[in-house]
């Protein structure tokens, strides 16, 4: 099989959804056969090599990181640039994959429905939207960490590779919680502390921002 | 009177009637009393969110690359209402539109908090606008496209710390949109 990547993260080459691919694509790579290409739509200069890849692939992997609930606004461009091929015969098979920080898959969920229609828009036979909630510390955090879900993204991208599937099992375990139960909030609840200790105020001082942190530069001026 | 901030993403590439429909309610506004601030996005030097994190961590609340998107942050946050116009293209907001949204972060604070059993990030001012969208349907566009977008900016607006209070179309007469932002 041939798998066209498009990389729509706004960090590129440097981004947790290139660190998420890079697993997929070794298990893909698994059968002999197959091979891939990446394309990175924020380091292209205009989208029309992007196309052209897009043109010419058999099956595409548009994977990108939840930007304000819905798509990074240079993964639109893209599929405006897009617009000349939709119903066009032989267009490529078109997988998605989704991925933010927050713990829950429902913040994904709208921006799915949107693929989803937007292969049919295409007239590209869709293989479903893998979504994936708490990816952002990927980058930070030490590699141990990651090393259950970098085996699990491993194991859908050798399952695909074999199958031209997203293995449903995986992408379900993905997609737990769709949101917290009561009881699940409690923990949440405790999850956002840590996560505002432990992540955030870090960052704010090792950039030595932290007594900053509540800033209002754009407060108008009160009369 | 409200004060009012435009973002209008017609990306001016086609024979949108977008522009001249917006020209035409921020006339009506303005003869109604409303401070207006428009901002045709397309014209304006903003580029990509590079996801940086730089508005959160090292100069909490603006962003580190300074263009014209801190113009929008700021008229925002000084306005009742928000409105954000643009056509539909490839059953979406326009692109130009998207990447302006994705420079409203330096207006959200980083922390977490939990709304209606979500996680999100909580606000960093006070006060946010009433939001509202103005689309201009493409040949193409369907109910489900139109549902779709709602449901994205409905979610969009509680990340804003607002809500949803109007969703009108270009073919909606400009004083029927109009009187609906008056009784906002």
């Amino acid at each position: 099989m041939r798998l066209t990547v498009f990389n729509g993260s706004n960090r590129g080459k440097a981004s947790n959804t290139a660190i998420l691919l890079e697993q997929f694509l070794a298990g893909f790579i698994e059968q002999a056969a197959n091979e891939y290409e990446t394309l990175y739509l924020i380091h292209e200069k205009d989208q029309t090599r992007c196309v052209e890849a897009f043109k010419e692939a058999e099956t595409v992997l548009l994977a990108f990181p939840l930007y304000t609930d819905c798509m990074p606004g240079v993964v639109k461009t893209f599929i405006e640039y897009l617009e000349p091929l939709c119903g066009r015969d032989g267009n490529p098979a078109l997988g998605f994959l989704v991925h933010s920080g927050f713990p829950e898959s429902v913040h994904s969920h709208f921006v799915r429905r949107y693929l989803e229609k937007l292969s049919r828009r295409l007239g590209c036979r869709c293989l479903g939207t893998v979504i994936k909630g708490g990816s952002e510390g990927i980058r930070a955090q030490p590699e141990r960490m990651s090393r259950k879900l970098f085996r699990l993204f491993f194991e859908l991208g050798r399952i695909f590779g074999k199958t031209g599937q997203f293995d449903k099992k995986i992408v379900g375990q993905f997609a737990r919680p769709v949101r917290f139960s009561k009881l699940g909030l409690l923990g949440a609840r405790l999850g956002a502390k840590m996560g505002d200790m432990l992540y955030w105020n870090r960052l704010l001082k090792k950039h030595g921002a932290y007594d900053k942190r509540f800033a209002r530069p754009y407060e108008p001026d009160k009369q | 009177m409200k004060k009012i901030t435009i973002l209008n993403g017609d990306p001016g590439n086609r024979a949108y009637e977008l522009d001249s429909y917006m020209g035409e309610i921020e006339n009506l506004l303005e003869s109604r009393g409303h401070e207006i601030t428009s901002f045709v996005l397309r014209r304006m030097d903003i580029s990509y969110c590079n996801g940086c994190w730089g508005c959160w961590v090292k100069t909490p609340g603006e962003c580190v690359v300074r263009d014209d998107s801190a113009q929008i942050c700021r008229s925002l946050i000084g306005s009742d209402f928000l409105l954000f116009a643009s056509p539909v293209i490839m059953g979406f907001t326009s692109a130009v539109l998207k990447r302006a949204c994705d420079r409203l972060l330096p207006v959200i604070h980083p922390y977490f908090e939990i709304v209606t059993g979500e996680v999100h990030h909580r606000a960093r001012y006070e006060k946010y606008p009433a939001l509202g969208l103005i689309l201009e349907r493409g040949a193409d566009t369907d109910q489900e496209d139109i549902e779709i977008i709602r449901d994205i900016y409905s979610r969009m607006t509680v990340n804003l710390k607002s809500e949803l209070r109007m969703m009108r179309f270009t073919e909606d007469s400009a004083e029927e949109v109009a009187d609906a932002i008056d009784s906002i």
